[in-house]
């Protein structure tokens, strides 16, 4: 019953693509053929409307994967990232809201993302000083966030925030151009593939994830490192806030639930190691725009009333077929324990 | 081996001391004053609601607080799940009950849930009634009754079918919470004959949870979706604003309508856009009022079962049809009268 | 294996001590802030909110243990009471609702089983994906429906019980003995901290590493469905969205209780001092403040004080 007892063969009939490390090609498969087919169902789906509104849509959710996927590539994880959004749209809302503070944007936003960075570092310093593990940690501070964010907003809602900040989430920065959400998640995806495939700083992420020992022997600091990426995904969690939250009708302590199971399925789904040191960000991405498109292809396969029931069953047994597949597939390629 | 031990205590005491500072807290704020059945000259009464930490039921809170205050002998606790979990909803009737407090005023969210909770604290002689949403008809005394789920379903069909026009034909949406949530669920039992003596058709029903960026996004699919759209009803706190949001930028402001639920304050900016005609509610303040009024005449003594009439102060004097203190029937807000209000 | 765990025990007992102290400390400041707090008649009505918990929690341990997580056993709950309603819906019989919610229960526990081991996909990422799965089966077979009305014999389940202990009380302590004889005194329980230490090891050592995983995670599906019934009891409702969030919940208490989440160590006991602590730090807020928002905050920072403290205190045992 050893290690090699059950190592099977792979399937001829597995194409090599598929195998891992291939992800991203077959997500890029798995997407174009729910294009294709949705398309034949009604082929109004591909319209500017619907596809400006699914971009807009995945912006946030690109923009925090892009730093979920850092901290998962050195090991480690977080799921307070949806607690983290709705308390730092609650301090964006008091600060620039016209019924609260009124404070102008310009000292708003720049103290909004040095917040999201600071609870980043909050968690970044239990994590590596405090040696707390750190799916404990962030569920802990996910707890103590959401608490906090409720008490803090006493029951009510902040609306009225700065037009320039709504008209720029929901048209653009000028009259015409891409929402500022796009941009930024274009932008930040940008940074971020830079960041991790042709820097240095990108390589020792993977190193810290991949071998502790030999990350350390390689002279890495495995705890600035390991800071670095939680604060990076506490700023890009307040800057999918700012992009994000001024779309939505109001802002409500409810905001964000369940945003970091959504985020982690994204990144498990893109083919980065929960183990860290694997992984690459264009599957993330594309995980990303595969989860986006779930609902609103739901909606216009028109799966009728007691089909809408079954619209969570169908998101989940896709998430399971997606983690499973490429596994199943190279399987006897590699194996971990 | 000093050192060890030491730094162990340290780590100790420093765990302690996290501990006690992270509960002693709150310890400044006004509810701390322990109810624990000793303070006899006030009575308490706890107001639970299906959500604490949403704007509709804080504005519920605001009338309570005025009712409490008038009335000089209610200590009032306002406490409630604030993720809208039924379980935690019983767990908290459970807790006042052994508090042995005087009146417990629940919004069940999910009446069967609650209902087990409601009848033990019956037993152990606390007054139960319900507000809001009604519970199951033994585990009460008496319904705070501003709307049954039958009037709010027809209330919001008709809303829809008077906007559009007595001939308007086409597809509505209804965008829901959770495919378990009970209330909805109740308003979309009695929505779907409503719509169907109309000439509408009733083309599907979305399900984006308690989760803004969801109910948006269903909105702007839905529209994309049908061309024949004409109304989409929004029949949670979160689908309501999400959808309104969502024909507003889709640009299609006054050709599609939406309804639903919603504190006038919450929806004024879509009404005078003309995104919404109507919005469906009651007066909230009134209800929290009248509900904390009902709490304190029971533990009073001063209403009982039969009673065809209630005194309830600044509301006047309502009528008791059977076991239901009626408030009064759903209020249609409009871009005419929705300044009256602010809640 | 004897040896290495006898060296680790200072360790764990200073957690448990550390544990207890701080559970009879908040027992002592909520009884004098809630008279009333420590009557036992109380506290055993109370208990009732505990025990779909701490069921759960004595799988969830030993999962743990073995460096693992079952992030699935909240929408397993959804499943076994969507089961349960729906066969007592047609049969009548409540045993039979109860025979069929344990069998499915069983069922997704071996599927996870088997997708860990035979697959080797990482348990957070299996369970995390059948979590999604079993809630939207459960909500879509169900259609949203709430299924009532058990009857009485099943409601005493839940209320009542041998010398005012609920009966779901006396079956968890019985579960609770019989897991506490596994992981400390049989083969087995060696074998799950032997996994959990090294499993790479393990393997070589031959332990059948997959035969114990499997049956580990089918055993967490039973104690779902164990604690589904207990839960249909008391609120006499099945519905999709039974023990919703619950993982979360668990898993707290679970590492509260001093099991570390990359596997090797952990004990029962810790758990229930684990359990106790959360449920009456709870308790407390809810009946002393009444402020909801502050029992998340605290179980929250709680959680974390918890494991920053204990690696405090394996840092100086490292020095010395």
């Amino acid at each position: 019953m050893g290690v090699r007892g059950r190592r099977t063969r792979l399937p001829r009939s597995v194409p090599s693509w598929f195998r891992s490390g291939h992800r991203e090609l077959g997500l890029c498969l798995l997407i174009a053929a729910v294009l294709v087919g949705i398309g034949m169902v009604d082929p109004r789906f591909h319209s500017t409307g619907t596809w400006n509104d699914l971009l807009v849509r995945s912006a946030p959710t690109m923009i925090v994967a892009c730093g979920v996927t850092l901290v998962v590539l050195t090991g480690e994880i977080d799921v307070s990232v949806g607690s983290q959004m709705a308390f730092l749209a609650a301090i964006l809302g008091t600060m620039v809201s016209r019924t609260e503070w009124n404070l102008s944007p310009w000292i708003g936003l720049p103290a909004t993302l040095a917040a999201g960075a600071a609870i980043g570092m909050l968690n970044g310093i239990l994590v590596t000083i405090g040696r707390v593990p750190s799916i404990v940690a962030t569920l802990g501070v996910m707890t103590a966030l959401r608490g906090a964010t409720t008490w803090m907003m006493g029951g009510s809602n902040i609306e009225g925030l700065p037009d320039a900040l709504t008209r720029a989430a929901k048209q653009g920065l000028f009259r015409a151009g891409p929402p500022l959400g796009v941009v930024v998640a274009a932008g930040t995806a940008f940074v971020c593939y830079l960041l991790l495939h042709h820097m240095p700083l990108g390589r020792h992420l993977y190193a810290v994830g991949g071998g502790r020992e030999a990350a350390r022997l390689a002279g890495l600091s495995e705890i600035r490192l390991k800071w670095f990426a939680f604060a990076v995904t506490g700023f890009l969690v307040a800057l999918a806030t700012i992009v994000d939250v001024p779309r939505l009708p109001k802002i409500e302590a409810g905001i964000g639930v369940d945003f970091e199971l959504l985020v982690i399925t994204c990144v498990v789904v893109g083919g980065v190691s929960i183990s860290g040191g694997r992984g690459r960000l264009g599957g993330v991405l594309l995980a990303v725009l595969l989860m986006t498109l779930i609902r609103p292809v739901l909606t216009f396969l028109e799966i009728g009333e007691s089909g809408e029931k079954w619209a969570k069953a169908v998101q989940g047994v896709m998430i399971l077929a997606a983690v499973l597949s490429d596994r199943a597939a190279s399987r006897g390629v590699r194996r971990e324990p | 081996m000093r050192r060890r031990l030491s730094s162990r205590l340290f780590a100790t005491y420093l765990f302690l001391a996290m501990w006690i500072g992270a509960s002693g807290c709150g310890s400044s704020s006004p509810e701390s004053k322990n109810s624990g059945g000793a303070a006899h000259s006030k009575r308490t009464v706890c107001l639970l609601p299906k959500i604490k930490g949403i704007s509709y039921f804080t504005s519920c809170h605001r009338g309570a607080v005025e009712a409490a205050d008038e009335l000089g002998d209610i200590e009032l606790i306002y406490d409630g799940p604030i993720d809208g979990d039924p379980k935690k909803q019983a767990e908290m009737i459970e807790q006042w009950t052994v508090d042995g407090v005087d009146v417990i005023c629940v919004a069940p969210n999910a009446p069967d849930v609650v209902a087990n909770a409601m009848r033990e604290a019956r037993a152990a002689g606390i007054h139960v009634i319900t507000w809001d949403a009604d519970g199951t008809a033994d585990s009460r005394s008496f319904f705070v009754n501003q709307a049954t789920a039958e009037s709010i379903g027809r209330g919001m069909v008709k809303a829809m079918v008077d906007d559009l026009g007595p001939d308007a034909e086409g597809d509505v949406v209804i965008i829901s919470s959770d495919a378990t949530s009970a209330n909805q669920n109740a308003w979309i039992d009695v929505m779907k004959p409503a719509l169907a003596e109309s000439r509408l058709r009733l083309a599907t029903i979305k399900y984006p949870g308690e989760n803004a960026s969801n109910a948006l996004a269903d909105a702007k699919d839905v529209l994309q979706k049908y061309e024949a759209l004409k109304g989409i009803f929004g029949i949670s706190s979160v689908a309501f604003p999400g959808a309104a949001e969502g024909v507003e930028q889709a640009g299609k402001s006054g050709q599609v309508l939406v309804t639903g639920l919603s504190t006038p304050n919450d929806m004024r900016r879509y009404v005078k856009n003309g995104t919404v005609k109507s919005v469906v509610l009651w007066n909230t303040i009134d209800l929290g009022y009248l509900t904390v009024r009902v709490a304190s005449a029971l533990a009073r003594g001063d209403l009982k079962e039969g009673a065809t009439t209630f005194d309830a102060g600044r509301l006047g004097t309502l009528r008791v049809v059977g076991d239901h203190v009626v408030l009064g029937d759903i209020i249609v807000f409009t871009r005419d009268n929705i300044d009256q209000y602010d809640f | 294996m004897r040896r290495a765990e006898r060296r680790r025990s200072p360790f764990a007992w200073w957690h448990e001590g550390a544990l207890l102290a701080l559970l009879v400390a908040l027992l002592g400041i909520a009884s004098v802030c809630v008279p009333s707090f420590l009557r036992l008649e109380n506290q055993l009505l109370l208990s009732r909110h505990l025990w779909e918990m701490a069921i759960l929690a004595i799988g969830m341990t030993m999962i743990v243990i073995t460096g693992g997580i079952d992030l699935s056993v909240g929408s397993m709950m959804g499943l076994c009471a969507v089961t349960l309603g729906m066969t007592y819906a047609a049969t009548s019989s409540i045993a039979a609702g109860c025979l069929a919610c344990l069998a499915v229960g069983i069922a997704c526990g071996a599927l996870n089983g088997l997708l860990i081991t035979r697959v080797r996909v990482h348990p957070l990422i299996v369970t995390l994906a059948t979590m999604a799965a079993f809630r939207g089966v459960a909500e879509g077979i169900s259609q949203g429906r709430a299924y009532s009305r058990f009857g009485e014999p099943f409601a005493v389940l839940a209320r009542g019980g041998p010398g005012g202990v609920p009966w779901p009380g006396v079956f968890f302590l019985v579960m609770a003995g019989i897991g506490a004889l596994i992981l400390g005194r049989t083969a087995v329980g060696r074998f799950l901290y032997a996994i959990g230490n090294n499993e790479r090891a393990a393997r070589f050592a031959g332990i059948a590493v997959d035969r114990v995983k499997f049956g580990l995670y089918t055993f967490s599906g039973l104690l779902a469905a164990m604690a589904t019934i207990v839960y249909s009891a008391r609120f006499d409702t099945a519905k999709a969205d039974a023990g919703k969030g619950m993982e979360l919940d668990v898993i707290t208490a679970v590492v509260v209780g001093g099991t570390s989440i990359f596997g090797g160590r952990g004990n029962l006991g810790g758990t229930v001092l684990g359990l106790l602590l959360i449920h009456e730090t709870r308790l407390f807020i809810g009946r002393y403040w009444k402020i909801d928002e502050l029992r998340s905050i605290v179980v929250g920072i709680l959680l974390i004080a918890s494991v920053l403290i204990y690696r405090m205190l394996a840092r100086t045992e490292d020095r010395a």
